[in-house]
């Protein structure tokens, strides 16, 4: 069973260059330090091939080498889900204004698919071009316990899945933003506002 | 308005902040009458708990006047003496619905800080660093109060301030602690720490029908407050070996029971066990010192309950699971949930069941603060619990 992929075509390409150099670099004068920088360099490409880092996996980055929206060559790909303790139409009611979307900043929102009270799929567009794609499911949580609302969101991967790894460290990931919506999406459901401290006074002025 | 804040580790000062306004519909502004510093504050204060910022309000215990009320707060009016729960908790929520507060799913809006290093999210606490939120807390002369229609209590005006405060944290904890601990007839319990959490933990495992309760502390006036006020049998566990003390105590089978009341700066003696964990934690290979909850386990009869209500923060090594799986024990834990205990807890101060006010020791003005966290910290003056009013 092939792993799923985590590294974007530049990333390979880059692991290619930098694997190539390392084993040149190794063999233009051999000694044992070198042979560890050549060792490196063939892992690099081992990766390159594979098209994944292990490093990565632990992370949740994905790189989907096919994305149903063809404009998109490859795409990085975020999932993430959520119970809310409410009816699903409501919930459904809620998500079906656009400003309502875990949608990523800077992209205007275009709605491409909407089922009442199961799907709504969307487009975000910078200009003509398409930045990310998303959608979400609703179903009922079992045992009466609400709605589940799983959240699809690919996006264009502009600095490569290493990018990504550091964005998802930083904890300023599309990930954290789609999760960060969903969540906020619940607390108004729930209990008719967003909890927040701004404003609020503190020591540092 | 005046607050303390947190600087740095061992570094607080009272400042001269803004005050607080109302954020949220749910929000209340309370007047602080009374606050106090917890054993967790101390950890806050000594650097352990990460996602501290410069400036932070601390302070989760504390009860005041309502000053005003958000409009989507019908229940409170200004003037009305409340004490507030320190767990966050929106009344909504899974977990709320289930009585579970202090695992609210809403209050916290630095959930994914906490998941980072949790995997799920509990809820928010005042003054309790950004993982838990970063609410501005309530040692300070006013306090904003979310989801006001939920948490706070209406005290009633034959108890005085001192006799209520306790509500807000370390008397439903110490309840929640001996409940946690299924007491049956003829049960002896066995608690490590006696501080706060710990006495009040003594006296409810009493309430709730302990035939003995043994207490483990170092520091004398503790030990004594254990023994004269409740009549718990006591190890200085500076002189013996707690393990074979309880051991002989119980008859060569160990307590029913064990609370850890202690958390994650633990001590120890007579082994390196002490010195270990603090060179790990130094060098940050583990984030929390363990003694207490290892001496726990490993003292507790086979088939018996481990309660834990001292504060972990992360990691700790050397967890005796084997003593843990092979002799059937039950791990039994969490940050308190608080509302769920006011109304009951409440009741029984009425009565005159309990007066949990004995375990303060100081009363001081919010200005001497940094000096009470000091002193609160080095166990100065038989120091055991600290208030403040500001």
């Amino acid at each position: 069973m092939p792993r799923s992929p985590n590294l974007t075509r530049a990333d390979r390409i880059g692991y290619v260059v930098g694997g190539i150099a390392l084993i040149v670099w190794a063999l233009r004068r051999p000694s044992w330090s070198r042979a560890l920088a050549a060792s490196v360099g063939s892992w690099f490409l081992y990766q390159a091939y594979t098209g994944s880092n292990p490093m990565l996996k632990p992370l949740g980055i994905r790189v989907n080498r096919e994305p149903a929206q063809p404009q998109l060559a490859e795409t990085i790909v975020v999932e993430e889900a959520i119970t809310i303790s409410r009816p699903r139409a409501e919930v459904y009611a809620y998500f079906a204004r656009p400003e309502h979307l875990p949608a990523l900043a800077d992209a205007e929102v275009d709605i491409a698919r909407n089922v009442a009270d199961q799907e709504l799929a969307w487009r975000g567009l910078r200009g003509e071009k398409l930045a990310h794609f998303g959608s979400l499911s609703f179903r009922d949580a079992p045992g009466g316990r609400g709605t589940i609302v799983a959240a699809h969101l690919e996006y264009a991967p502009s600095g490569g899945s290493l990018g990504a790894a550091l964005a998802r460290v930083m904890g300023r990931s599309p990930q954290r933003l789609v999760a960060d919506a969903l969540r906020h999406a619940r607390a108004i459901l729930e209990t008719g506002e967003a909890p927040s401290t701004s404003g609020q006074p503190s020591g540092l002025r | 308005m005046r607050a303390l804040c947190w600087h740095d580790r061992h570094d607080v000062r009272v400042e001269t902040v803004p005050e607080p306004k109302l954020i949220n519909p749910r929000d209340a502004i309370v007047r602080v009458t009374l606050s106090a510093i917890c054993g967790s504050d101390l950890h806050l204060y000594g650097g352990f708990v990460p996602g501290m910022v410069k400036g932070d309000i601390l302070g989760h215990e504390f009860m005041g006047e309502v000053v005003e009320v958000g409009a989507a707060v019908k229940n409170l009016r200004a003037g009305e003496r409340v004490v507030v729960p320190f767990p966050i908790a929106c009344g909504n929520c899974f977990f709320c619905a289930k009585g579970l507060f202090s695992l609210c799913e809403n209050s916290n809006p630095n959930a994914w800080m906490a998941e980072k290093l949790w995997g799920y999210s509990p809820c928010g606490i005042y003054g309790y660093s950004h993982l838990l939120g970063g609410y501005a807390g309530g040692q300070a002369e006013y306090v904003r109060v979310p989801y006001a229609d939920v948490g706070p209590l209406k005290v009633p005006e034959e108890l005085r301030d001192e006799q209520a405060l306790f509500l807000s944290d370390i008397l439903p904890t110490g309840y929640m602690a001996a409940e946690n601990c299924a007491i049956e007839r003829g049960d002896t319990i066995a608690v490590w720490g006696c501080g706060p959490v710990g006495l009040l933990a003594i006296a409810s495992a009493l309430l709730l029908g302990a035939e003995r309760v043994i207490a483990i502390d170092r520091f004398a006036e503790r030990l004594r407050l254990a023994a004269l006020k409740l009549g718990a049998e006591t190890i200085d566990y500076s002189e013996a070996n707690v393990l074979e003390a309880l051991k002989e105590l119980t008859g060569g089978r160990g307590p029913d029971a064990c609370i850890d009341a202690v958390g994650m700066e633990a001590h120890a003696y007579h082994n390196i066990a002490h010195a270990y964990d603090r060179v790990k934690q130094a060098m940050m290979l583990e984030t929390d010192r363990p003694t207490a909850l290892r001496e726990a386990i490993m003292a507790c009869r086979s088939g018996g309950t481990v309660s834990v209500a001292g504060v972990y923060g992360g990691w700790i090594d050397k967890f005796p699971a084997g003593a843990l799986m092979n002799r059937s024990l039950t791990i039994r834990t969490g940050q308190t949930h608080v509302h769920r205990y006011l109304r009951p807890l409440l009741e029984r101060i009425t009565k005159g069941e309990i007066d949990p006010s004995f375990v303060i020791t100081h009363r001081m003005p919010l200005d001497q603060a940094p000096a009470a966290y000091r002193m609160f910290r080095d166990k100065q003056d038989e120091c055991i619990k600290v208030v403040l009013m500001p």
